[in-house]
This record gives structure tokens, sequence and C-alpha cells, in this order.
């Protein structure tokens, strides 16, 4: 179904939207808010692409940005490397971390599993702390240079990333590959008795979620030229995860709308005040309530049927 | 090619002060449809997490299959090596449709490597199961009796040697009994499977195995053909006794 032309108009249709946007309302606003859109749009896929699929649904997605975030910190600026290169070594250090909190939680279920690895989140934030002097405590680390000095020309790499992402994990998600993982999500013990060796998909899916995640954290450190320990937050997880719900579970291209869609209404909503925050959670209240399997997965399964494709 | 499939020798399990599996031995040779029976609580889906590696059994004990020692290996691997198994509470894989849960069953016995008739074969067990036409189907919308037939049709997918079903009839109007009853003869005839199944109910044995293993408080109490072990004075103490019913059965043994 992946190759269906609808689709592939669809995704065209959508990078074509993106990349339009900010040239039709020119500004640094706007394109501040597009990068910062398309970077939480990564984090979002590589979070369903795991959670979403097997069910192990993952709290403290944030220690995987975090961590690709402060070894960009710490390779640009301590180390003095190109910019460059902290794209793979966010994603090697994420998977390495990926490795140490998956292992000991291989067991875990349901909310032990998301307890666990919100704990792991906040640990690190903890010892970025704890650790003052090599991490710049609070303050994190400040002057990474820009990978692309064009505020534009980032918003595209960025832009570009998200749809590599997107496609490769959806393809991976649309394999026998992820037709396992959501076997695993189905029943454990039947996979099993199936000859599926669990601890390797259940593994394996966590470091390429953390992968995407790490190098999303690198790109937004390059963004902001700084890090601080306030993206190991446990609300930059659970705020993936209500973009998820909104874009539609184990979809993968619903969280990137669902990201774009939550990172502009908080933006609009700026002129509300103190309201914005209620009008921002009663909007997502009424989505979820009203709208369970999310807002743009389904919506886009109505409008591909409405124009003659089949499942 | 040895004629005994599956050896199992002093197979004991405890549960804390409980001896759930007592000094269990017996043989399993090719080509056999072989059940095991006994009442509730008699230690034979422990048996079966025991034979498929998904609980350990205590120390001293020997299982061998196709004369390789499967002791300690992981519940994947036995699977990979030849042991499919059901499971008395249906267990599909919710969130899939009735096809891909046949899929999943052939993929993960190495099936990937053929992955171009992977589907085809996938059909072909669904109309052989007579699941035929509900291909697309969620499998949380099947009822009961498909679901047993989906379970068979997704272990059958992984090409096992032996294939463990435990109690297949459990929750099943007569009808369905017979039909599944009649799938079960069927696979065996069409490809010699060896088939273990428990079941509690010895009515439905009788028209369907060779040999019975009867298990009581985790001990195998008799062995032998079906119209002995019905006349069997253990079986008949601890199982009918028990039931205080005099209808084996037997009527159904021709």
């Amino acid at each position: 179904m992946f190759n269906k032309p609808v689709d592939l108009f669809g995704a065209a249709a959508f990078i074509a939207f993106m990349a339009v946007l900010p040239l039709i309302f020119p500004g640094n606003y706007l394109i501040g808010v597009l990068t910062v859109s398309v970077i939480y749009g990564i984090w979002a896929v590589s979070w369903d692409f795991m959670s979403g699929l097997t069910g192990r649904e993952n709290f403290g997605h944030s220690l995987f940005i975090g961590v690709g975030a402060y070894t960009a910190g710490f390779l640009n600026t301590t180390l003095g490397v190109n910019g460059w290169w902290s794209l793979p070594a966010a994603m090697v250090m994420a998977v390495l971390f990926a490795l140490l909190m998956g292992l000991p939680t291989l067991r875990l279920k349901g909310p032990y599993f998301a307890l666990a690895m919100l704990s792991g989140a906040v640990i690190m934030q903890r010892l970025m702390l704890i650790f003052w002097e090599q991490t710049g405590g609070e303050e994190g680390i400040n002057g990474l240079t820009p990978l692309i000095r064009n505020q534009l020309g980032f918003y595209y790499f960025a832009l570009g990333v998200l749809v590599v992402t997107t496609a490769l994990l959806m393809w991976l998600a649309r394999s026998n590959w992820g037709l396992i993982l959501r076997a695993i999500r189905g029943d454990e013990a039947t996979c099993q008795a199936a000859g599926i060796n669990v601890t390797y998909y259940k593994i394996a899916s966590l470091m390429i979620s953390a992968a995407f995640a790490g190098a999303g954290g690198a790109m937004y450190a390059h963004y902001q030229l700084q890090v601080s320990p306030q993206l190991f937050a446990v609300v930059t997880s659970i705020t993936i995860i209500t973009m998820v719900y909104v874009g539609g579970m184990a979809t993968i291209y619903g969280p990137v709308g669902g990201a774009i869609l939550l990172v502009l209404l908080t933006e609009l909503l700026r002129n509300f005040g103190e309201w914005r925050l209620m009008i921002y959670s009663c909007t997502l209240i009424g989505i979820l309530f009203f709208l369970p399997n999310g807002l743009i997965a389904p919506t886009w399964r109505r409008v591909r049927a409405s124009l003659g494709a089949k499942e | 090619m040895s004629a005994t499939l599956l050896e199992v020798r002093n197979l004991n399990k405890h549960f804390g002060g409980l001896h759930a599996v007592k000094n269990v031995g017996f043989d399993i040779v090719r080509g056999e449809v072989v059940g095991i029976l006994g009442p509730n609580g008699a230690g034979k889906t422990t048996l079966y997490n025991l034979l498929t590696g998904f609980i350990p059994p205590d120390a001293g004990a020997t299982i061998r299959f196709q004369g390789q020692n499967i002791l300690g290996v992981a519940p994947h691997r036995i699977a990979g090596l030849g042991i499919s198994r059901t499971f008395q509470l249906c267990r599909p894989f919710v969130g899939l449709s009735v096809l891909e849960n046949v899929l999943v069953g052939a993929l993960g016995a190495g099936g990937a490597k053929d992955a171009g008739n992977l589907d085809a074969r996938a059909r072909e067990l669904l109309q052989r199961v007579g699941l035929g036409g509900k291909e697309a189907v969620p499998v949380e919308v099947l009822s009961y009796g498909d679901q047993r037939r989906l379970e068979i049709a997704r272990a059958l997918a992984a090409r096992p040697a032996l294939l463990l079903l435990d109690e297949p009839f459990a929750g099943l109007g007569s009808g369905e009994i017979d039909d599944l009853s009649r799938l079960i003869r069927q696979v065996h005839a069409d490809e010699g499977l060896t088939v273990l199944l428990i079941e509690h109910k010895l009515r439905e044995f009788m028209r369907l195995v060779d040999r019975v293993i009867a298990l009581d408080f985790g001990e195998v109490i008799a062995e032998g053909l079906p119209e002995a072990i019905v006349k069997h004075p253990a079986v008949i103490e601890a199982y009918i006794g028990r039931d205080n019913t005099l209808d084996l059965g037997a009527g159904h043994a021709a």
C-alpha cells in the first residue's frame, strides 16, 4: 500500500506544502517555528516506530534526545569537532544508551516499562546537574556552531532529514520486520512459540528509535546553538507522545502531522496569554476523546478512500 | 532417522511447595498422534511449557528432540527446531489480520528466506483450516472456534515436525469439535505430522489418538492404547471416579 500513487502524491503534496510555506510567509519567526516542528516530527516518528508498533510505550524518549544533543555539544565545543560529525556521533551514542536502557527493561511491560524508561531520562537530567563542572550544569553548553548559517537552508535540511527518516521507518514498518513488531504487541508468548526472537526485535527496535531521536537531538542542539538539561525533561517525552496520539499511533506518517500541528497550535495560542495552556489542553482532550485513533492518519485514510485508493 | 522423535526422562517441576510434574518420562514416535490425558491441575500445560522451553524444569531432566538435547534452549529456538504449540486459551496476535497472524507464524521459523512463497502458503493454510475468505478480517472479531483453527494454521505455518495442541477442543460446540478433529486427522495424514494433544475430556480423545499418556497430580499413571486406558484402574480412580460418571466414551473408540 506504500507504493500506491495516492500515497506518493500525498507525501509529495506534504513536502511541497512545507517547502513553500516559508516562501509565501517570509520571516525568520515562521522559519524558526517550522524548524522546531520538523525536529519534533523526527522525534515523534522515531517514538512511534518502537512504541507505536510494539505497544511498549516509552516515557523516556527525551533521554535519547538529550544524549544526542549533549554529544553534539561536547564534540562541537569542548573537542572542537566539525558540526557535521554531530549527527552520526549522536546516533551512535543514542544507540549505546538504548542498549543500556533496553537490556534491563526487556521483561518489563506496560506502565513498568514506561516508568523505567522515564527514570532513565530523569537520572540523566540529574547527572547533568551533579557533574556541572563537565556539563555546565543548569547553563548547559553554549557556543555550538550552526550547521548551515542560512536559516532557511537549515530548515530545508531538517525537512529533508524528516522525510528520509519517515520514509525509511515506514518502509521498515510495512516490511515483515514491522509485522513482527506488531505481532509482539499482539502477544509475546505466541511470538516465542512461533519461533520469533522477541528479545532481538525489542532491543533492535529501541536502538533504531533511539538513533533517530539522537539525530534529532543533535539537530536541535545545532539549531539552538546550546544544550541544557531541560532537553531530558519528562515533559518533552510527554509532548512527543501526545503528538503521536494526535497523529495516529503505529502509522509512522501520522505523528509527523501531529507534531507539526501541535507546534503550530502552541505558537498560534501565544496571543491568548494565560488562557493558552487552557485552550491547548482542552483542544487535546477534545481530539483524544472524539478521535481515539488520532486526527491525522484517519483523516488521510478518508481522503485517500475518496480518491479511490483501496487498502 | 531414528523412530523416536521426542524423548523425555526424569522431568520434574516444583512451584514452591507444589510438585507440579513428577518424574515424567515418555517417548513419542515419529508419526504418532498421542493424547495427554488428565484432570484439571494434573500438570498437562506445565508439561507443555517445560517441553517448549517456556519454563525450566528442575535439575536432572532429559528432553531430546530428534536426538538433540533441547534442555535450556530458548523457546523461540525450540520452535525453530520444529516444535510448534498452541495455547489453552487462544492467544492470537491481536491487532493483526487473520492472514498476518499466519504470516508471522511462517516468518518466525526462518521463513523469511522464501518470502515470496510465504503469502501463498499462508493463504493455502487458511483455506485448509476452513478460514478461506477471512484473510483480511481482524483477528479480534473471529469466533472462538475460528480462533482455534487460526491457531492451528499459525502453528502449521512454521512447518513443524511436532505439533503440541493444548486443549484444542475447549470451549467448542460438538459440531466444531467434529470439524476440528477431522482437521487434525487430516493434517496428520497429509504431512505425516506427529501430534501431541492435551485433553481432559475422554470422548474427544478416543476418536483421534493412537496412544494415551494419562497424568494425575503431575505423575504418569498409565500409558497405552485408548481402549486400554479407559479400563485402567488408576485412570478410572483418578479421573472417572472423581468425575462420578461412567460414560467413558468407549463406544466412540471405533
